[in-house]
């Protein structure tokens, strides 16, 4: 019960956090648009792209244009749901902490990492989310899925965790700022791995496939749980590595974050 | 010629010292921009081994991975933070600063901006063309650096720079206008990418469209020189390339002054 009321009261807040980011965002309208215009139109490049790819190759490893298509508008979705929520911790990594501003989210009454989430709404994010779940909507009459309730289910896990590798990966490497002072270019090099996993890992070498599935566990957020859905396998590692990852990634970046903060000093002035 | 040296020189050395300070971050960024290259190796390996052919709209593979990375290295060599620096000068106002000074606004920018530039070359240049040239020498067994085509990489890639420069503070000077740029700068990377050949090859769109692409200016930026590179132009090509690089510099010199003559008669600044 306590924890129910709790939960209630983190998602108030949440409310009250985004209609102030948004009534920001009113003020520079224009700037807004273009920059979702931005976004978007940077995907849809990427699509021509691989459309100019496929137009002269029957398949791509084996994957034909309809099952890559899939797998890449899965990526974006986890993707675009991190952005939209947890964009700030990317502030914590360039300036925040170096700047001193961390300490008014230490006087907040509430823990310092929601704090800081739910200050920043990042509306771009929706250029993203958008793209994705077009891509999933024009690549699925293509494939033959098995869409069952089951199927759906483990499809919304599957994002749900996979959106979390996304936010632990930028959790852990921004809490090095705490130390460091600031870590932006940390967070942006092993973000940017996120890329490898759009594709199908298997064109790459072993070197970077293990690095993608392992180290920095990108690949659990689109081709595994992708390709469970367009040509199946194992749930338990393609679903299941995807929730593990996730928790893993989670429970590293809230332990450094906890310490970093206790390590935390102000900038003096 | 000697006077623009003297007088300009310390913004140069300004802009070393600045470039030199973010150098462990640069690295950093710059990793996490390779790594796009990477993913675009092994797709474009994959596309070859799926494919079977030997050529891919008349690259072959070693093109293929030659243009990634010396696309990327020339879209990062001519990359300029011209429109960002003049939008932000001109929202803080510090823009009224540089108007009192005698001195041009154009060419302090540039002369900073050379300053970081050579930082950046020093950093990333020598190792990526090594790179590129002892990857071609692992997969062709012949060692195939062609130094005529290098030396005119190199000045159509200043010339790039050049153009690349002068467009982006045409380009930042609508921030007299809207005031604010964060949104339209990424708009404009992003179409500026793709129209001068950073996604991919010009020639692999419909020819139509590729001979327009070709003549705009962004084709300048980054496709024209690395086509050089690859030694992929006969004779004729090249002078028009070197022509149509020129034209497009003048051009932009030209326009921005223009539009610096009309701004500052109209400019209100913000706050004080």
């Amino acid at each position: 019960m306590k924890l129910l009321r709790k939960t209630h009261r983190m998602f108030k807040l949440h409310r009250i956090f985004i209609k102030q980011d948004l009534k920001k965002l009113m003020e520079y309208k224009i700037d807004f648009l273009t920059g979702a215009v931005g976004m978007l139109l940077t995907q849809i490049i990427n699509i021509f792209f691989l459309s100019v790819i496929f137009s002269n190759i029957p398949d791509l490893d084996g994957y034909t244009f309809g099952q890559i298509i899939f797998i890449y508008g899965f990526a974006l979705i986890p993707k675009a749901i991190d952005h939209l929520f947890f964009d700030n911790l990317w502030a914590i990594g360039y300036f925040i902490i170096r700047k001193g501003d961390f300490d008014k989210y230490l006087t907040r009454p509430v823990s310092t990492l929601f704090a800081v989430t739910v200050e920043k709404f990042q509306v771009d994010a929706f250029g993203e989310l958008l793209v994705g779940i077009l891509l999933l909507g024009w690549s699925i009459p293509q494939l033959t899925l098995n869409i069952s309730a089951l199927n759906i289910f483990l499809f919304i896990i599957a994002i749900f965790f996979a959106t979390f590798i996304y936010t632990g990966v930028k959790l852990i490497t921004s809490s090095i700022a705490f130390w460091t002072k600031r870590s932006g270019h940390i967070i942006y090099m092993f973000y940017m791995i996120n890329d490898f996993a759009k594709y199908p890992t298997t064109i790459y070498n072993k070197a970077v496939r293990a690095v993608v599935t392992y180290i920095v566990p990108f690949a659990f957020t689109a081709f595994f749980p992708a390709s469970y859905f367009i040509i199946g396998g194992n749930p338990w590692y393609n679903i299941g590595g995807t929730v593990v990852m996730s928790v893993i990634l989670m429970a590293v970046g809230i332990f450094i974050w906890n310490k970093g903060v206790t390590a935390y000093e102000s900038a003096g002035s | 010629m000697r006077k623009i040296f003297r007088i300009y020189k310390p913004f140069t050395h300004a802009g070393v010292l600045l470039a030199a300070q973010y150098r462990a971050n640069f690295y950093f960024f710059i990793l996490g921009d390779i790594l796009r290259c990477f993913i675009n190796y092994f797709l474009w390996h994959a596309v070859f081994t799926s494919g079977g052919n030997k050529t891919f709209m008349g690259f072959s593979e070693v093109d293929m991975v030659v243009y990634i990375f010396i696309s990327f290295l020339t879209s990062v060599l001519a990359y300029s933070d011209g429109s960002y620096a003049v939008g932000e000068e001109i929202r803080d106002g510090n823009i009224a600063m540089r108007m009192i000074k005698p001195i041009r606004f154009d060419l302090a920018f540039l002369f900073q901006e050379l300053g970081e530039r050579l930082i950046t070359v020093t950093l990333i240049f020598v190792p990526l063309l090594v790179g590129v040239e002892i990857y071609k020498f692992v997969v062709t067994g012949a060692f195939a650096f062609n130094i005529v085509n290098f030396i005119i990489y190199i000045f159509s890639l200043i010339l790039a720079y050049l153009i690349c420069f002068y467009f982006n503070v045409c380009y930042g000077y609508s921030a007299f206008v809207l005031k604010n740029l964060w949104g339209a700068n990424f708009l404009k990377d992003c179409i500026v990418g793709f129209l001068s050949g950073g996604v991919i090859p010009l020639a692999f769109l419909p020819p139509v469209i590729s001979t327009i692409l070709n003549i705009l200016p962004f084709a300048a930026l980054t496709y024209t020189p690395v086509m050089l590179y690859l030694g992929m132009y006969d004779v004729p090509t090249i002078i028009i390339s070197f022509g149509l690089q020129i034209f497009w510099l003048i051009f932009f010199i030209i326009l921005q002054q223009i539009i610096w003559n009309a701004c500052v008669k109209r400019m209100s600044v913000q706050g004080g």
